[in-house]
């Protein structure tokens, strides 16, 4: 995949030792995709004599070029078991786990035909009933019993040592960092004393956003790209939406679509108000994107160290920026709320007792 | 030494170049995104080079007022000096913050947040309208 003049000839003989039963494997088009920002993205046409077959490629990047790690097998494994759930999700077919075929580790999955979610709101597509959709998509995956899980994605002991391993999180990327990061301690401090009642680990896809978002004919979502993908708490990915809506609109989980989202969410997979409501999705807007800002000032540091030579790295830099500055004003309008959802938890707990 | 154009002016001047000039004759769709990318990151740092040591003086003065710390001076004027002397200066907040947590002192934080939430303004005037160029 690191040459594309290659890539028709070097994938039409790995397809043909994959499926042996195709006879005249040719590739007949092939094309660099961009909208990946961490992976290699090709789109290959294949045609053989029983058929034709539109496939996408998602592969490592060169060594210098890698804006995040992450585990091909991880997301191959895992996107097998999405099959096996019935997931909504382009199938995975093929994966080379040495890159000695294609030049790089890769995955060969099938070519979605449904509607990129973005282009769809940019030419006007309608958003009616779709945070029912949004909850629809993440309680299929949510749902997926952790032991069906890959091995390689860790397993947290506990909701406790999960949010506080995660909340540490931001104090470790700030300690790693090139320059100190009085704003990352000040949110990991604001996190630690405004936690949110606890819910059952889940697995998490880890970037789910607008972008990673198809529709298809039938008005659901099918969510792409899977290599973030960890056990943890489910409301983060809901968090890490609503995050990401504010720098690339549309956000479906605004004031009234947040609501219909939750209740809708609720009635799938049997949390209460206390544990899923608007207020905490705005939690999980903060701390469900440190993930992603460890990886983005991770690479940020290593351009500065100059072992990276990536500008996406150094343009990542104003998302975090940009971050900043939606987390700060957050904290200051969602602490007395949090407190009274803690509030009428202790209540509740006491009401029990 | 001359002084004008100004490094903001020609950083400014470069991004205009390569959006009006070199984009357009571009076909290739990731060198497009590559140009998007770079456009926002030159106009940053054009506002980026035009502030960043006053605004670092700046802050430092609040966080010293704040904290109580004596915050003293970067060794130089020359930018690999005032950043290495801002860490230390960034480092003195972020203690307080972890001070002031640990304490459970919620109105210490809010003084301490007063700073954080001025660090953020300069850094989005540096950022302006952000595009997340290449999504979706």
């Amino acid at each position: 995949m690191l040459d594309p003049s290659t890539m028709p000839a070097l994938l039409g003989e790995f397809l043909a030792r994959q499926q042996p039963d195709w006879r005249n494997v040719r590739v007949s088009s092939y094309e660099v995709m961009t909208g990946g920002y961490s992976r290699l993205l090709a789109k290959a046409v294949v045609e053989h004599d029983g058929g034709r077959q539109v496939l996408v490629l998602r592969g490592d990047p060169p060594a210098d070029k890698i804006l995040i790690h992450t585990d091909r097998e991880q997301e191959w494994e895992l996107l097998r078991v999405l099959g096996e759930h019935g997931i909504r999700t382009p199938r995975a077919r093929h994966f080379d786990a040495t890159g000695e075929s294609l030049g790089t580790k890769a995955l060969i999955i099938d070519f979605s035909e449904s509607t990129s979610f973005l282009p769809h709101v940019a030419a006007g597509g309608s958003l009616e009933g779709l945070p029912e959709r949004l909850a629809d998509a993440l309680a299929s995956f949510h749902a997926i019993p952790i032991e069906a899980l890959p091995r390689q994605l860790d397993r947290p002991t506990s909701w406790d040592a999960y949010l506080t391993t995660r909340i540490d999180e931001w104090r470790r990327t700030a300690d790693a960092h090139v320059e100190d990061l009085p704003i990352m301690r000040f949110m990991a401090g604001w996190l630690d004393s405004h936690r949110p009642a606890p819910v059952p680990l889940t697995l998490m896809h880890g970037d789910f956003q607008s972008a990673n978002l198809m529709l298809t004919a039938d008005g659901h979502f099918e969510v792409l790209d899977w290599e973030l993908a960890s056990i943890g708490d489910p409301r983060e990915d809901m968090g890490y939406f609503k995050a990401v809506a504010q720098i690339a609109p549309p956000d479906l989980l605004d004031d009234a679509g947040c609501e219909a989202f939750c209740a809708r969410y609720r009635e799938l997979t049997g949390m209460n108000e206390l544990q899923l409501n608007p207020a905490v999705v705005a939690y999980f807007l903060i701390l469900g994107v440190v993930g992603t800002v460890r990886r983005l000032l991770e690479g940020a540091a290593d351009y500065a160290r100059g072992t990276n030579r990536l500008m996406a790295s150094v343009f990542n830099m104003n998302s975090v920026q940009f971050g900043q500055s939606v987390w700060l004003p957050t904290a200051d309008a969602l602490g007395p709320v949090m407190d009274q959802l803690a509030a009428l938890a202790r209540q509740a707990e006491g009401n029990l007792g | 030494m001359l002084t004008r154009p100004t490094t903001e002016q020609i950083l400014r001047g470069i991004a205009d170049e390569l959006r009006d000039t070199v984009a357009p004759e571009v076909t290739s769709e990731p060198v497009k995104v590559l140009l998007g990318q770079i456009d926002q990151i030159l106009r940053g740092q054009a506002t980026k080079a035009a502030h960043e040591i006053a605004w670092m003086h700046e802050e430092a003065d609040a966080i010293s007022a704040v904290t109580g710390t004596d915050v003293g001076w970067p060794e130089s004027l020359h930018l690999d000096d005032v950043i290495t002397w801002y860490d230390g200066v960034s480092r003195v907040l972020s203690n307080a913050l972890d001070d002031a947590f640990a304490a459970g002192d919620t109105a210490r934080v809010a003084e301490l947040k007063v700073l954080l939430d001025a660090r953020s303004a300069n850094e989005m005037r540096i950022v302006g309208a952000l595009d997340l160029v290449g999504r979706g």
